[in-house]
């Protein structure tokens, strides 16, 4: 079950205030990740193999003409061959000082728990899949498959998947390099950006030291995570010109003998969305906004690989319909007014790892924000990074922001754990 | 939109025709994950290959970071040389699925795992992570042994042959030669291995890292204590007092560090215990002194006898790389 493009609309209204409210995307769950019907699903799962006695699944003699036909294992209690699984826990713990916001005060977490699936099909193919608990709810957060068995360097993506935009929006909450997606990302874009569709990607050489890679992609929709609260609907077919739709170009090459460069551009074209005043149940329809960004990463490594810095920045703009606003035109009826607009927005960041263990960074983030008035958020994070080992990381951070004369602060602790494999499916 | 597609249409097409033409070339592709590899497939493959390695020899090979230019000299690799016993497990499974060379694939005659035959040390009883960045096939740093020389020879030399049949005569003469000057070095390296079997003082060693123990084995050196508590867990302050505490007990005067394990703590127990930090390449390149395998081996084996103090050895013919 697929979410209309128009539940989109919901998170162009955040409040100023809301953006420090962050949490992980939540995806609607369709019907067949709903906990009941997965329970109900079970004892199925486990019949067949019981049937097929440890033959060849799909040509089991207990299987008669029209029951199901099963691709799994052979057997019933063979390990051999199933996915490599992996979990993250992610803990945060935060006191924010506001001047005027809800979110005031001490709040320990568990921000989210991930658990992780990944596993070749075949030899031409690999998939993966995470499923998420976060508040109190299960989310599959991303299940795609890599079809890689083009000539050459093309890799086609199909499933769930998080967009490729600029060098973050690939990323989980959690492999972040600091406790929260920018600002401007936040707001553009939303903290985690994902969907139902295909992506196509390639990638070739330029010389010995540069690669460059693109992607297009094609959603059904694109939710963010203000989104998945609205209530699901009945699937939604849409046309090819409603399709949401990404791209990137990028290069990344050696500069020197210790330091690269990646340089990039993205976009985001989103179609034929509805904002709704859910008040007085009056919408706009029909709308559509973009949003393009331009990146560029500098990174610099001593000769053991231990120590560096890094330094990189994005900037977007984002154009056309990007809220609404609700008139009263008397007699009890309301209308929605869409604001065709733009807005620009950017971050810079200077990370500086000092050895195998430790890191730092400072970075700064300002965004003139897709709602009524367009305030200007500007928003400074400092972060200290700890790897007591490889599995586990350790972040306090300190972020002060300003919107509208409304100052915040706020100091957090993040703990991550990272159990067994750990896999995405991101490009460079 | 439609523009937007069309460019889609037409993107596609361009990478399905730039990734089916294949250029055509007269040498063998060699990519070795480390330099160690890369100097033994020169000296086995002659002017019938191009080597090149992935590391430059300083790193920390548990995390060495992928470049632009590692991907694109390994999408046109023939033949990926590498250590294996998983000590290249953090970033060259990724590497290989984003290079996309098939030649290369785990299983393909293109994927040489060079620590074939090898009986590694460390071998664990029990796979936990409590025993910290644990190696489950064991220690992978066996290059490091003096013993490791034929090992790696003939894997590298079966490698060549199996990927370039032609040239199995040049590969296989080349590689006599090569275990002809690796027999004469084993000698040489043995009196070493004399030297501290007869020496009273010096049996026990402290590291940072496990990354010496062929070497230390080779030796007859026990490793009293490691100053990481367990592989990749860095120090605490207690652990420190013990290696301290251990040190003085064992008068044991050196302390083995890499490159990057060379820290603070590694400089703090030094200065406590009045030990030399001894600084030695993990890999050829490491140093200025470390040009080949031979130098590798000779200039830490000569640098650990420095550090106990123990007597030079008697001069003997030069050894090591010999010109063609």
């Amino acid at each position: 079950m697929a979410l209309k493009p128009k539940v989109y609309a919901a998170h162009l209204s955040m409040r100023c205030s809301s953006l420090h409210k962050k949490q992980h995307a939540h995806f609607r769950a369709s019907e067949s990740m709903n906990p009941r019907t997965l329970s109900r699903a079970v004892p199925g799962r486990y019949i067949l193999p019981f049937l097929i006695g440890g033959l060849f699944a799909s040509v089991s003699l207990g299987q008669t003409p029209g029951m199901p036909q099963s691709g799994s294992q052979s057997t019933r209690f063979d390990n051999d061959f199933n996915p490599a699984i992996g979990m993250v826990l992610d803990l945060a713990g935060t006191f924010v000082d506001a001047e005027s916001s809800a979110a005031d005060g001490f709040e320990l977490s568990l921000r989210s728990t991930e658990l992780s699936f990944s596993s070749w099909v075949d030899p031409t193919a690999w998939a993966y899949a995470n499923v998420v608990f976060a508040k109190d709810e299960i989310a599959l957060e991303e299940g795609a498959v890599h079809y890689v068995g083009f000539e050459g360097n093309t890799t086609l993506r199909a499933g769930r998947f998080f967009v490729d935009f600029g060098k973050q929006m690939q990323a989980h909450m959690h492999a972040l390099r600091t406790f929260d997606r920018p600002a401007v990302l936040r707001a553009f874009l939303g903290s985690e950006l994902g969907g139902d569709g295909m992506q196509y990607d390639s990638w070739t050489t330029a010389g010995e030291a540069t690669i460059v890679r693109w992607s297009l992609g094609a959603f059904n929709s694109l939710v963010t995570e203000s989104d998945a609260e609205l209530p699901s609907e009945s699937a939604f077919r849409p046309s090819l010109s409603e399709l949401a739709l990404t791209a990137r170009l990028t290069g990344y090459a050696d500069v020197s003998e210790s330091s690269t460069l990646q340089i990039g551009a993205s976009m985001r074209y989103l179609p034929d969305f509805e904002i709704h005043d859910e008040a007085n149940d009056v919408k706009a329809i029909g709308l559509s906004n973009t949003v393009f960004g331009l990146d560029a990463t500098w990174g610099w490594l001593d000769d053991t690989n231990t120590k560096g810095w890094t330094a990189g920045m994005e900037w977007l703009a984002m154009k056309g319909d990007m809220y609404g606003e609700s008139l009263d035109l008397g007699g009890g009826n309301f209308a929605v007014t869409p604001i065709n607009d733009s807005a620009m927005g950017y971050y810079v960041f200077v990370d500086r790892v000092m050895d195998k263990s430790n890191s730092a960074g400072v970075q700064f983030s300002s965004v003139e924000l897709p709602q009524a008035g367009m305030p200007r958020l500007g928003e400074f994070d400092a972060y200290f990074t700890h790897k007591p080992t490889e599995f586990q990381r350790l972040r306090y951070g300190l972020t002060l922001s300003e919107s509208e004369g409304q100052e915040e602060a706020r100091l957090s602790v993040q703990y991550t754990l990272f159990l067994g494999p750990h896999a995405h499916g991101v490009q460079f | 939109m439609k523009t937007l597609l069309t460019c889609l249409l037409l993107l596609i097409s361009f990478t399905s025709a730039h990734g089916a033409t294949r250029v055509g070339k007269d040498k063998l592709n060699v990519v070795a994950t480390v330099p160690d590899l890369a100097w033994f497939a020169e000296q086995i493959g002659g002017d019938r290959v191009t080597v090149t390695s992935l590391a430059k020899g300083t790193e920390n090979l548990h995390s060495l970071s992928v470049r632009p230019r590692t991907i694109v000299t390994i999408s046109k690799a023939d033949v990926l040389l590498e250590m294996g016993l998983s000590l290249e497990s953090t970033w060259l499974p990724e590497l290989v699925l984003t290079a996309r060379n098939r030649k290369i694939n785990p299983g393909e005659p293109g994927r040489v795992i060079c620590s074939s035959g090898w009986s590694a040390l460390d071998v664990p009883t029990s796979f936990s992570r409590e025993g910290g960045d644990v190696h489950p096939d064991g220690n992978p740093h066996f290059a490091l042994s003096p013993l490791a020389g034929p090992t790696i020879a003939r894997n590298v030399l079966t490698g060549l042959i199996l990927n370039d049949p032609k040239g199995e005569l040049v590969y296989q003469k080349r590689f006599d030669d090569l275990s002809r000057r690796l027999d004469k070095s084993a000698r040489h390296w043995a009196r070493y291995q004399a030297l501290f079997a007869e020496a009273t003082c010096c049996k026990k060693a402290v590291v940072y890292h496990m990354e010496f123990d062929y070497l230390l084995a080779f030796l007859g050196l026990e490793t009293e204590i490691a100053i990481e508590p367990k592989p990749g867990v860095p120090p605490t302050p207690n652990h420190l007092a013990k290696v301290i505490s251990a040190m003085r007990g064992e008068s044991i005067p050196v302390i083995l560090t890499a490159a990057w394990s060379k820290n603070k703590q590694v400089t703090m127990v030094a200065t406590k215990t009045d030990a030399q930090v001894l600084e030695l390449p993990t890999m050829v390149s490491g140093a200025d002194w470390a040009s080949d395998w031979f130098a590798l081996i000779d200039g830490s084996l000569e640098r650990i006898r420095i550090g106990y103090g123990l007597p030079e050895l008697v001069e003997e013919p030069v050894l090591g790389e010999e010109p063609h």
